[in-house]
C-alpha cells in the first residue's frame, strides 16, 4: 500500500477511536431529520415526492458542523503534539501526508453523505413508498454533493495546516464555509466586481443547479478548482516549515 | 572498523528569522560509531538532527546521510536513517502494535518482514508486555521504547536520536541507554543530549555544540584534555616515612607540590585514611608523575597513591560552553542561561524547539 493510502486509512480509523465522529454523525442526522421534516412544514408541505430539500439542507449541515469538525485537527494537531515531525520523517513525501489526510477526512465526510442515501430509499423504496421518485435529480443532487465534500474538505484542511491550534482552526473553516455559503445573500448588498465575486463563488447557488437535477460543467469545474487550489495551497504551506 | 562515512555535515547554517541556530556547522560520523551530539539547551542540537532527517532544509551547507544528499533525495536519506525525535512523539490512540505496523507500512516492508523485524524490536526495546496498550496509557519511558522500536523497525544502518533519555526517570534512563548500548553494537548512531553522564556511557566520541557552532569534536579523551588543565591526585603517609626518613607534615608536603614546575594550585582533601592526601592542579598537559615520584624518593615519604588525572568531561563542558557565550556577547544570553548539566530541566529546550517552529 502507497504512504498515501496508509496514511488515510489511519487519519480514516482514527475518528472512530474518539468520540467525535459518533457524535458529530448523530447530531448531524438528528438536525437533518428535523430540518428536513419539521422546519417550516419540511417534506409534508412541498406536497411532491421531491427530496429538494435534503439538497439543500445536507450542505449547510456540512459547511457548519460536519466539515469544520472533521478537518480541524487534520495537520493542526500534528504540530500541535509534534507527531507531525515523525511522520514527515518517514519516508514519505509532504504531498502523501496533504493527501492521505484529505483523502482520510473526505472518507468519513462521504461515509455521511452517503449514509443520507436512507432518506430516498427508505421513503420511496422500503418499506414506505410516498409516490414514484424522479432519481435523476436526486443522482445529480449527490453528484453535486460530493463535489461540494470534495471542495469544503480541500478548505478545512488548508485551514488547518495553517494553525497549531485545532480550536482556530475550527473556527476560521466555519467562517469561511458559511461565507462561501451565504455569499449570493452577501452579493446582493454590494454592487460592481466584488458583487460579482461574490455570485461566482458562492457556494449555494453553485449547488442549485444539482439540486434540479441540471449538472453544469461550470459548477463542477468550480468545485474542482476549488478543491485543486486549496490543496495545492496546504502542500505549499507544510512545505514552508523547511525554510522558515 | 572501516571508514565509510555515514553522515557528514558541512557548513551546515540555518537562521530563523534573524537567529542564528545553526552557524556552519560540520562534522562526520563514519560508520558503527556512537556519537553524542552534546551542548546546552538551545545550542542547535535539534536543528541539526531535523536538517539530517530532512525535515527541515539548512539555510546554506549542505549535509549526507547513508550517501544521499538531504536536498537531493530526502526519501532516500529517511529510508536509510531511523529518527527518534524529541520527547517520542506518537500517535496516542493507536497501540504500540497498531503504531509499528504503521510506520512499517509507510516504511514499505511486507508483512512476513515487518513480523520477523517486529519479534526482534520487541525483544531489544522490551515492548513484549506492552504490544496490545494504548500509546496513551503508557509511561514516558515506554513512549520512549516504543519510539525507539519505530525507529529500528525496518533495520535501519543509521540511527538519529534526540535526546532519547530526556524526561525519564533514573531507571527508565538506565534501561533506555542499555537498549542503546545493545543497538549500538552493528549501527551508526548519532545521539543528542546535555546529559553528560550519559555520554560517557554510551559514547566513544563527543560532539560539543554551544551557539549554533561546534567548539569540540573527538574521542571523549582528546575532549577532556582539550582545556589543557590536569590535576594530580597525591596520597603520602603521615605516620611513617621509608628506611627513617621522617613521615611529611601537611605544610611541607603542600609546599614540595607546590614547587614542583607547573603547578597551579595544591588543595588538600579530606580522607579517612592516616595519611595526607592533595590535589595539585597543573596548566600544562605534559606528565609530573615522574616528577612527584622522584620528589617522593629524594624526601623518603612514603607514597601509597598517585594518580593523574583530565579534567571531567563536565567541566571541560562548561568551559567550552561558557568561553563561546562570553565571545557571543552580540547575541541574547537568555538562551544558555541553562547550561548545567542536570536533565531534569529540559523544559527551555522545548520552548526554544517551539519558537523555532512558529519562527
Amino acid at each position: 500500500m502507497s504512504p498515501m493510502l496508509t496514511i488515510a486509512k489511519r487519519e480514516f480509523r482514527s475518528y472512530f477511536d474518539s468520540p467525535l465522529a459518533y457524535v458529530v454523525m448523530c447530531l448531524t442526522f438528528l438536525l437533518l431529520g428535523l430540518a428536513f421534516f419539521m422546519y417550516g412544514g419540511g417534506f409534508w408541505q412541498i406536497d411532491r415526492a421531491s427530496l429538494q430539500l435534503l439538497f439543500e439542507y445536507t450542505p449547510v449541515g456540512l459547511s457548519v458542523l460536519v466539515v469544520p469538525v472533521v478537518t480541524m485537527r487534520l495537520i493542526a494537531e500534528e504540530k500541535r503534539s509534534g507527531t507531525l515531525e515523525m511522520l514527515i520523517t518517514l519516508p514519505v513525501n509532504d504531498s502523501d501526508v496533504i493527501l492521505g489526510k484529505y483523502l482520510g477526512a473526505l472518507g468519513l465526510v462521504m461515509a455521511l453523505v452517503v449514509a443520507t442515501a436512507l432518506y430516498p430509499i427508505a421513503m420511496f423504496g422500503w418499506p414506505w413508498n410516498l409516490g414514484v421518485l424522479d432519481t435523476g435529480p436526486v443522482w445529480a443532487g449527490y453528484v453535486g454533493l460530493t463535489l461540494f465534500s470534495a471542495a469544503a474538505v480541500a478548505i478545512g484542511l488548508l485551514v488547518s495546516t495553517l494553525t497549531e491550534s485545532q480550536a482556530v482552526a475550527f473556527f476560521i473553516t466555519f467562517f469561511v464555509l458559511l461565507i462561501l455559503w451565504f455569499a449570493e445573500a452577501a452579493a446582493n448588498q454590494v454592487s460592481g466586481g466584488l458583487g460579482d465575486l461574490l455570485t461566482h463563488v458562492c457556494f449555494q447557488s453553485r449547488l442549485e443547479g444539482f439540486t434540479r437535477g441540471l449538472i453544469d460543467t461550470r459548477d463542477v469545474v468550480f468545485f474542482l478548482s476549488v478543491t485543486v487550489v486549496a490543496l495545492m495551497v496546504a502542500f505549499r504551506a507544510l512545505e514552508r516549515r523547511k525554510w522558515s | 572498523m572501516t571508514t565509510d562515512v555515514m553522515i557528514s555535515a558541512s557548513g551546515l547554517t540555518k537562521k530563523f528569522g534573524s537567529v542564528r541556530a545553526l552557524d556552519n556547522v560540520s562534522f562526520e560520523v563514519r560508520r558503527g560509531e556512537v556519537v553524542g551530539f552534546l551542548g546546552p539547551n538551545g545550542a542547535g542540537k535539534s536543528t541539526t538532527m531535523r536538517i539530517l532527517t530532512c525535515f527541515i532544509a539548512p539555510t546554506a551547507g549542505s549535509a549526507k546521510v547513508a550517501g544521499r544528499d538531504v536536498f537531493e533525495d530526502p526519501l532516500g536519506v529517511r529510508r536509510g536513517v531511523g529518527y527518534l525525535p524529541q520527547r517520542a512523539p506518537l500517535y496516542g490512540d493507536m497501540s504500540v502494535q497498531e503504531y509499528l505496523k504503521f510506520t512499517a507500512e509507510i516504511r514499505g516492508l511486507d508483512d512476513h518482514t515487518f513480523s520477523r523485524r517486529l519479534g526482534k524490536v520487541i525483544e531489544v526495546c522490551g515492548l513484549a508486555q506492552t504490544l496490545g496498550k494504548q500509546i496513551s496509557h503508557l509511561s514516558h519511558g515506554y513512549r520512549q521504547r516504543v519510539g525507539l522500536g519505530q525507529a529500528l523497525i525496518h533495520d535501519p544502518p543509521i540511527l538519529i536520536l534526540d535526546e532519547p533519555t530526556s524526561d525519564l526517570d533514573p531507571n527508565e534512563k538506565a534501561e533506555v541507554l542499555r537498549y542503546i548500548d545493545e543497538i549500538g553494537k552493528d549501527r551508526t548512531i548519532l545521539l543528542s543530549t546535555h546529559n553528560l553522564a550519559e555520554v560517557e556511557q554510551s559514547c566513544a566520541r563527543a560532539i560539543i555544540v554551544s551557539k549554533g557552532r561546534v567548539v569540540a569534536d573527538g574521542p571523549l579523551d582528546d575532549i577532556r584534555g582539550k582545556t589543557g588543565h590536569v590535576r594530580y591526585l597525591v596520597t603520602v603517609d603521615e605516620q611513617h616515612g621509608e628506611s627513617g626518613h621522617a613521615p611529611p607534615k601537611a605544610i611541607e608536603l603542600e609546599t614540595a607540590l607546590a614547587g614542583l614546575a607547573g603547578a597551579r594550585a595544591v588543595n588538600e582533601l579530606p580522607t579517612d585514611e592516616r595519611a595526607h592526601r592533595f590535589e595539585l592542579a597543573t596548566d600544562q598537559a605534559g606528565d609530573l608523575r615522574a616528577e612527584i615520584f622522584r620528589l617522593m624518593v629524594a624526601k623518603g615519604w612514603t607514597l601509597l597513591e598517585l594518580r593523574r588525572d583530565a579534567q571531567s568531561l563536565d567541566t571541560v563542558f562548561r568551559e567550552l560552553t561558557r568561553g563561546e557565550q562570553r565571545l557571543d556577547a552580540g547575541r541574547s544570553a537568555e538562551v544558555d542561561e541553562d547550561d548545567d548539566v542536570d536533565d531534569v530541566d529540559d523544559e527551555p529546550e522545548a520552548d526554544s524547539a517551539d519558537t523555532e517552529d512558529k519562527e
